[in-house]
C-alpha cells in the first residue's frame, strides 16, 4: 500500500459555472491514478477577469477570498483545469509578495499548483492515461499556459498517446484565439477578427475535434464557430484523456524508455 | 507628423481598419514571414535567451545611469569637435535644429529614417523654412512623403498597407513611367534621389545606439541612405532619445545582434555603422556635427514601473508578434509608435491617458510581445500596469463597465454571493437561451444564449454579438453539485 | 526664435542632466562604483572554437546568403581576377583607393593597377578634396580593400581613412573588396575588439567605420526584397587564401 496523494480541485469559475464536464473529467482521471481529490467550497474565482481589466485593488480581496479557500484544505497539490487561471494563482506571489498576511500563503500557494496536464505528465509521470478517441483533431495552444505558466509540451505529449487520435497540427498555433478575458467583450471587433483568423486556421485543418487545456478559450473560439455555423467537436483535453479509457493501456514515463520533454520544448519563438 | 496621429476616436480607427482588407492580409502575410526569418535567425545564432539575458542587462544598467553616459558621450562629442544640444520637449529639438538649418543657409536636407524625428515632427517644422526643400530618403518613407505625407504603420516598415501599384500611383506623379516591378520602382528611387543626395547641404539621422566612450553613433540600415547622409552633406544632425545610449562599442555590438535578428531576421543588416564628425585628413563626412538629445517625455517613465520601456531598442519584433496589430495594423493606434511598445510608450511620451488611454485595453494580454523582446521588457505586464494606473489612480472610465466590474469584484470574493450569482446567471440567461441546432458538439449541452436585449449591458453584448454563449447548467447540475453527489456515492462506496 | 540656443552649453546640459537625475530619484555619479559587467561570455565564445578553415567556409556560406559573389584565389590569380570583374560587369569608370605602393604590392597587383586601362580612373585622392563624392557617384564600380570579414554574417569591415573614404564604398553601382584569409573573424565582436583597442591606443584614427553585409537592399515595397537600392547593386568579396 502507498501513500494517496491529496488532490485540492481548484475548478476555476468558468468550469464551475459553465461546464461541469471539464471538472467531472478532470476529477475522474485523477481519482482514477490513485489521487484523493477534494473540492473546498469557498473559492470563486481566482480573481483575474477584474484585475486584468485594471482593478487592482478592489480584487485583492479575490485573491484573499481564493488563498483561504484553497488552503483550508490539507492537500499535497492543488490542480486546475486551466493554464491561465493556476498562472493567475502562481502569480499572486509577486502581487502579494509585501502583504504581511498573505505573502507567504501565496508562496505556499504557488509551490503546490499545477495545471491539469502539467500535473499529469510531471507529477505522476503519466505518459499514456489509457484514453482512446477514434478521431482526427487538432490542439489550440493557449496563450497564459504556454508563455506565463511556461508549459508548452505536456498536453502535445499526452494526446500523443490517445488511442486512435490522429492530431494534426495548427497553423500559427502560436496566435492568441482573442478571448483575453474580458477583452473579448469590450473590444469585440478586434477580438471577432482574431478568433475568425483562429477559425480558419482550425477550419483548414479539417479535423472532427478541437481540445485544448484552456476552457475560456475554447468557449471563445467554439462560440465563434457555433455562430458561423462550423462543424466541429470541442473538448477539454481532460475529457479526452477520460475518454474510452483501458487501464491495461496506462503507461507511465518510468516504464518505458519515454525522455522527458521540456516544459518549454524547443524553438524560441 | 508628431505623437498622435489621428484625430479618429479609436473604435473609429479600429473600425476603419478592419475594412481594409488589403492591410489585414498584409500585415498577416508580413508577421508570416517575420517569424519564421526571425526564429530562423534566433536559432542560428544559439543560446537566444543568453543573448537577451545581456541585452536586458545593458539596457537597464544605462537607464540607471543614464545622465552619467549621457555626460561621459557629449563630452566625447566635444572634444571630437561636434556640438551636443540637449533638448527637454520637442519644440527645443526643431527649434535647434532650425536654428542650424539658418546657420548654414540650408537649401537641401535629406534626411535617414528616423521615429524620433517623426515623433517630433522635424519635416514639418523644418519645411516652414522659407527656400528649404527636404527629402526623407528611406525607400518607405520617401513614399509616404512622396504621397501627401501618409501615416506609417510600422517602426520598421512603414508602408506595410500599400500595396505595389499604390507605390506605383504615388512615383508616376513624380515621373516614374514604368510598371509595378518593385525593382523597378526601387531603382526609380535610387536615381531620383541620388541627384538630390549629390547636392544637399546638410543630412539629418536618427541613432540607434550612441557610444558613450568614444562619442561615436551608430547607425542599422538596409538601403544604404544613412550612410550617404553621413557621407555627402557637409553638415549632419543626428537626433536622438535620450535613452539611445551604450557604454562602448563592445555592447553596441551585443544590442546590433540582438536588433538585426528581431527586426529583420538578419544576422546582422547591409550596413551597420559607427560614426562621428569627419576628421581633419578624412575627405568626406560632415564638418559641422551636431547630436541632439531629446527627453520630449521619457522621463517621465524613469523611477516609475514604465522604466522599463527605455530598454526599447525599437526593433518592431512585438508588433510582428501581436495579434491585436495583425488586425488593426499600425494606424489603428493613432500614434507613430503602433503595437505593443506603443501602447506601453504613447502614453507615457504623452504624459497621461487622454490621447492614448484607450490603447493599453485593445490587448489580449496574451503575452507573445513579452516573449519575443530581445531586452526582455515585461511588455503585457506594462500594459495591464497602465490598465491598473487608468482605473486605481484616475478612475477613468467611460461607461457602465466601472459598475459591473465592481460588481463581478464584490461577487467574485464572497463565496455566499458567488453561489447567488450561480443561480442568477442561470435564472437571468434562461429567458434568452435556446436549443436550436448546433453546429458545435459538446459545447451547449444545456443550449445557447445568442441574442440578447439591447438594454443588456455592453460587455454582455460585446461578447453575444459575436459568438455563442454556453447557456449554464441548472444549479444543481453544476460543478460544486456534481462534486458533492460524486463524494457522497464514492463515500457510500466506501462505506458499503 | 529670439533666443540663440547653445549647443556645448554647461547649462544646458547640467539643466538636462541633473533634471534626469531628479526625475530616476538616483544620484548621478554613482556609475563608478557599479561598472558594467557583463553576465556572460557569448559575444566572445560563439563560433571561437572555430579553425580557419572552418571559418572560411562559413564566411563563404554565409556571404552567398546575402546575395554575395564571393570568390578565393591566391594573390598571383588577384589581378587576372579583377580584370575579369571589370570586363564582366562591363566596367568603363573605376575608382579605387589612393593606398601607397606597398599595400597594392603585397596584393601582387602594383602592376596591375599602374597598367590599367579604363575611360575613366578614379582614386580617391587627397588632391580632390570632396570632389571625391562626385568621381564616386560616376563611377560604375569601387574595388577597395576590407579591414576584416567576418564568418558569422559574410560582413566586411573597413574604417574610412583617408586613402578610402565613406562615399567610396556607397557610391558607385558596383563593389568589389578585397581581404585576406588572414582577416577572417569568426563574429562582429573580434572586429569590434580590435577596433576599440586600436582607437582606445591611438593606432587608429577614423570618424568612421562601416560593417557591410552585402548589397544595399529594402523589402519596403511589400516585402518583396529588392537588392540594389541606395548603395551598390552587387558586391563581391575576393578572399587571398596566401595572405
Amino acid at each position: 500500500m502507498h501513500l494517496q496523494m491529496k488532490v485540492c480541485i481548484f475548478s476555476t469559475c468558468i468550469v464551475d459555472l459553465l461546464f461541469p464536464n471539464v471538472g467531472k473529467a478532470m476529477v475522474e482521471v485523477l481519482e482514477r491514478f490513485g489521487c484523493e481529490t477534494v473540492f473546498p467550497k469557498g473559492q470563486v474565482c481566482c480573481g483575474q477577469p477584474t484585475y486584468n481589466s485594471g482593478y487592482s485593488k478592489e480584487t485583492i480581496k479575490t485573491f484573499y477570498n481564493e488563498i483561504d479557500a484553497l488552503l483550508s484544505v490539507e492537500a499535497d497539490y492543488i490542480v486546475g483545469p486551466s493554464g491561465s487561471c493556476v498562472a493567475m494563482l502562481k502569480e499572486y506571489k509577486d502581487i502579494l509578495k509585501d502583504d504581511p498576511a498573505y505573502a507567504q500563503k501565496a508562496q505556499i500557494l504557488y509551490d503546490k499548483t499545477y495545471e491539469f496536464t502539467q500535473f499529469i505528465y510531471r507529477v505522476l509521470g503519466i505518459l499514456d492515461c489509457g484514453a482512446q478517441l477514434d478521431a482526427t483533431a487538432t490542439f489550440h495552444r493557449s496563450c497564459h499556459m504556454t508563455r506565463l505558466l511556461k508549459e508548452r509540451t505536456a498536453p502535445f505529449v499526452l494526446l500523443d498517446h490517445v488511442k486512435d487520435l490522429k492530431m494534426i497540427p495548427l497553423n500559427n498555433v502560436q496566435l492568441c484565439c482573442g478571448f483575453g478575458g474580458t477583452f473579448s467583450a469590450k473590444e469585440p471587433e478586434i477580438s471577432e477578427a482574431m478568433v475568425d483568423d483562429k477559425v480558419n486556421n482550425i477550419v483548414a485543418t479539417k479535423a472532427q475535434v478541437l481540445i485544448g487545456a484552456d476552457q475560456a478559450c475554447l468557449m471563445n473560439i467554439g462560440g465563434r464557430m457555433n455562430r458561423r455555423g462550423e462543424k466541429i467537436k470541442v473538448m477539454h483535453i481532460a475529457e479526452v484523456l477520460n475518454h474510452n479509457v483501458d487501464l491495461k493501456r496506462v503507461k507511465y514515463v518510468k516504464d518505458t524508455d519515454h525522455q522527458m520533454v521540456p516544459a518549454n520544448g524547443s524553438g524560441v519563438f | 507628423m508628431g505623437l498622435k496621429t489621428s484625430n479618429l476616436t479609436f473604435d473609429e480607427r479600429v473600425k476603419k481598419a478592419k475594412q481594409d482588407k488589403f492591410m489585414q492580409a498584409a500585415v498577416g502575410k508580413a508577421q508570416d514571414a517575420q517569424f519564421e526569418k526571425r526564429t530562423r535567425a534566433r536559432e542560428e545564432l544559439g543560446n537566444w535567451n543568453g543573448w537577451r539575458d545581456l541585452g536586458e542587462q545593458i539596457r537597464q544598467h544605462v537607464i540607471k545611469y543614464l545622465p552619467d553616459y549621457l555626460e561621459e558621450f557629449s563630452a566625447n562629442i566635444e572634444k571630437n569637435g561636434g556640438h551636443v544640444y540637449f533638448a527637454k520637449t520637442d519644440v527645443d529639438a526643431t527649434n535647434y535644429i532650425k536654428q542650424v538649418a539658418k546657420e548654414k543657409q540650408v537649401k537641401k536636407v535629406v534626411k535617414s529614417k528616423s521615429m524620433v524625428t517623426t515623433e517630433i515632427d522635424l519635416d514639418k517644422e523644418l519645411l516652414k523654412l522659407p527656400g528649404l526643400s527636404l527629402m526623407e530618403t528611406d525607400l518607405a518613407e520617401f513614399i509616404l512623403q512622396e504621397d501627401n505625407w501618409d501615416e506609417p504603420t510600422h517602426i520598421v516598415f512603414p508602408t506595410l498597407h500599400k500595396n505595389r501599384d499604390q507605390v506605383r500611383e504615388v512615383f508616376q506623379k513624380i515621373g516614374y513611367t514604368g510598371d509595378n516591378d518593385p525593382e523597378h520602382m526601387g531603382r526609380f528611387a535610387r536615381k531620383y534621389l541620388r541627384q538630390y543626395f549629390m547636392e544637399a547641404d546638410l543630412g539629418i539621422t536618427g541613432c540607434n545606439f550612441a557610444i558613450a566612450d568614444n562619442g561615436m553613433i551608430n547607425l542599422v540600415t538596409n538601403e544604404g541612405n544613412a550612410d550617404l547622409t553621413m557621407a555627402l552633406p557637409k553638415t549632419q544632425i543626428v537626433v536622438m532619445g535620450m535613452e539611445r545610449i551604450v557604454p562602448s562599442l563592445k555592447e553596441a555590438e551585443v544590442l546590433d545582434n540582438l536588433l538585426c535578428r528581431s527586426a529583420v531576421g538578419q544576422k546582422l543588416t547591409s550596413y551597420c555603422t559607427f560614426s562621428a564628425g569627419k576628421l581633419a585628413d578624412e575627405l568626406d563626412g560632415p564638418e559641422d556635427f551636431h547630436v541632439v538629445i531629446l527627453d520630449n517625455g521619457r522621463s517621465n517613465a524613469l523611477n516609475t514601473a514604465f522604466e522599463p520601456i527605455l530598454q526599447c531598442i525599437r526593433c518592431g519584433a512585438c508588433l510582428n508578434v501581436c495579434p491585436v496589430y495583425r488586425q488593426i495594423g499600425g494606424q489603428g493606434y493613432g500614434s507613430i509608435y503602433p503595437g505593443p511598445m506603443g501602447k506601453v510608450l504613447s502614453p507615457v511620451l504623452d504624459g497621461g491617458y487622454e490621447n492614448f488611454g484607450e490603447l493599453p485595453y485593445a490587448c489580449s494580454l496574451c503575452g507573445a510581445c513579452s516573449e519575443t523582446c530581445p531586452v526582455k521588457i515585461p511588455l503585457h505586464e506594462l500594459i495591464l500596469e497602465h490598465r491598473k494606473v487608468e482605473m486605481n489612480k484616475l478612475h477613468l472610465d467611460h461607461s457602465l463597465n466601472n459598475v459591473i466590474f465592481k460588481t463581478i469584484s464584490v461577487g467574485t470574493k464572497t463565496p455566499i454571493l458567488f453561489k447567488g450569482a450561480l443561480l442568477g446567471e442561470h435564472l437571468a440567461l434562461k429567458p434568452f437561451s435556446n436549443k436550436k441546432e448546433n453546429s458545435v458538439e459538446n459545447l451547449y449541452p444545456e443550449g445557447k444564449v445568442d441574442k440578447v436585449p439591447k438594454i443588456a449591458p455592453s460587455l454582455i453584448h460585446g461578447w453575444v454579438d459575436v459568438r455563442d454563449l454556453a447557456e449554464p447548467p441548472k444549479v444543481k447540475e453544476n460543478f460544486r453539485h456534481w462534486y458533492d453527489r460524486h463524494q457522497k456515492e464514492k463515500r457510500g462506496e466506501i462505506n458499503g | 526664435m529670439a533666443e540663440v540656443l547653445k549647443a556645448n552649453d554647461p547649462k544646458n546640459r547640467e539643466d538636462f542632466l541633473d533634471a534626469i537625475a531628479k526625475k530616476a530619484n538616483r544620484p548621478r555619479h554613482e556609475l563608478k562604483n557599479d561598472p558594467l559587467k557583463l553576465l556572460n561570455d557569448l559575444p566572445e565564445t560563439t563560433l571561437a572554437d572555430k579553425t580557419p578553415a572552418e571559418l572560411l567556409d562559413l564566411a563563404k556560406k554565409n556571404s552567398e546568403l546575402i546575395h554575395v559573389d564571393f570568390k578565393t584565389v591566391k594573390a598571383d590569380q588577384l589581378a587576372a581576377n579583377l580584370t575579369k570583374f571589370i570586363e564582366e560587369k562591363e566596367i568603363k569608370s573605376l575608382m579605387l583607393p589612393s593606398f601607397a605602393a606597398d599595400k597594392w604590392a603585397d596584393f601582387e597587383i602594383l602592376d596591375w593597377k599602374d597598367e590599367l586601362e579604363l575611360e575613366h580612373l578614379y582614386f580617391w585622392d587627397e588632391a580632390n578634396g570632396r570632389d571625391n563624392l562626385i568621381n564616386a557617384d560616376k563611377s560604375d564600380a569601387a574595388i577597395g580593400f576590407a579591414d576584416y570579414l567576418l564568418a558569422e554574417s559574410g560582413t566586411i569591415t573597413a574604417a574610412t581613412v583617408k586613402e578610402q573614404g565613406r562615399g567610396f564604398h556607397f557610391l558607385p553601382t558596383h563593389y568589389l573588396a578585397i581581404v585576406p584569409q588572414s582577416k577572417i573573424l569568426p563574429r562582429m565582436r573580434q572586429a569590434i575588439d580590435r577596433y576599440d583597442e586600436a582607437l582606445k591606443q591611438d593606432k587608429l584614427k577614423t570618424s568612421n567605420i562601416n560593417f557591410i553585409s552585402g548589397p544595399s537592399n529594402s523589402g519596403d515595397i511589400e516585402m518583396v526584397l529588392i537588392v540594389g537600392v541606395h548603395g551598390p547593386l552587387d558586391m563581391t568579396y575576393v578572399v587571398i587564401e596566401d595572405r
